[in-house]
């Protein structure tokens, strides 16, 4: 297969590394499945792209871009913003979810301390 | 009938439409087992209405899933030393009448995990196409895997024996407990008997399959089924 640049050779096998890996740390559970999709995906795509030249030159034929690195590069950063943005309303909902559960923590805790105290005052 | 103590544990997610009439047919149905709704961050009155039918409910301040539900109703089956837990819908899907059949493997120690399946004989149900491809392709996956027929991984009419309960309270798939959790409970030496019941319509509330999550599901459960065959059971 005919490749562009030694670059694109070096995406490639990068991208199919990274998904190797980040398959590795769903199996070590480091990672959860639901975060991995994005990664899975993005590499395969980038690795599809990096390895399929004609693919490649032809996605940067329809979309108008002026070189082929142009158009990884352009994928490339679409995931990652893609995955950021993903990760914002994730840390939104865990902040969201962690106020509820200080919240009931605290309410929980008065409510021990109140009963502790009604129990030592009963004893008295 | 052995003096094994059964729990039926009923995770439920804003189901106060429905839950009245579940908990009063399993009382009327199965008199013997104790009940337990884990309100699983609710925003209706489920809660309520399973305090005034006199069941114990656990709350969860947050949702955390099917998955993480039916984990706190675990611990609290052991904790309050039931030797079985098992698992049913609160939507009326599943019909105490086959609690008791459900129940004979285990009871018999026949089994560790016994499910209860709509589709391994022939029943009334009828899924929509993409539930019985679904149903299918992780049948075949568990197939493959474990080298046994289970037609409806994604039964969540079920019972757990106190090992099983032992281990999930520790490690369980938040989200969906289907394939991936029976190749791993079956890694894991426990054995999974499928026991045929029929299944109702639901009665009211939402069904928990969303169009993202349907999107979502066979990704997951995929990545989830081969991590669990190449894990070390551990």
């Amino acid at each position: 297969m005919p490749f562009l640049s030694r670059t694109q050779i070096i995406v490639a096998v990068g991208a199919v590394l990274l998904a190797i890996y980040v398959l590795d740390l769903v199996r070590r559970r480091r990672l959860s499945e639901e975060y991995s999709l994005l990664w899975v995906v993005a590499s395969v795509v980038i690795a599809v792209l990096g390895f399929s030249t004609p693919l490649l030159t032809w996605i940067t034929r329809v979309l108008g871009v002026l070189g082929e690195a142009s158009t990884v590069f352009a994928f490339g950063l679409a995931f990652a913003v893609a995955m950021l943005l993903y990760l914002s309303i994730k840390l939104s909902r865990l902040g969201w979810e962690n106020q509820v559960l200080t919240r009931e923590l605290a309410l929980l805790r008065h409510e021990v301390e109140a009963l502790r105290s009604a129990e030592r005052r009963d004893r008295r | 009938m052995s003096g094994l103590r059964v729990l039926v544990i009923i995770p439920s997610h804003n189901e106060e439409a429905s839950l009245p009439a579940t908990l009063a047919e399993v009382r009327a149905k199965c008199p013997s087992v104790s009940l337990l709704v884990v309100d699983d961050g609710s925003r209706d009155a489920t809660s309520q209405v399973a305090i005034e039918a006199g069941v114990p409910v656990v709350r969860h301040s947050v949702n955390l899933g099917v998955g993480g539900a039916l984990q706190t109703g675990f611990r609290w089956a052991l904790e309050h030393g039931f030797d079985v837990g098992v698992q049913l819908d609160a939507d009326g899907q599943h019909d105490p009448d086959y609690l008791e059949t459900l129940l004979a493997p285990v009871r018999a120690g026949q089994c560790d995990v016994a499910i209860g399946s709509r589709y391994s004989t022939r029943t009334g149900y009828r899924a929509p196409w993409h539930r019985r491809l679904g149903m299918v392709v992780f049948s075949g996956v568990v197939r493959m895997a474990l080298g046994q027929r289970i037609t409806d991984t994604t039964s969540g009419f079920r019972a757990y024996s106190r090992p099983v309960m032992q281990v999930c309270q520790h490690d369980f798939p938040k989200d969906f407990p289907d394939a991936p959790l029976l190749i791993a409970l079956s890694r894991r030496g426990f054995r999974l008997v499928e026991v045929a019941v029929e299944m109702r319509e639901r009665v009211a509330g939402q069904s928990f399959y969303t169009l993202g999550k349907q999107l979502y599901y066979p990704y997951k459960n995929l990545l989830a089924s081969l991590m669990a065959l190449m894990r070390r059971p551990v």
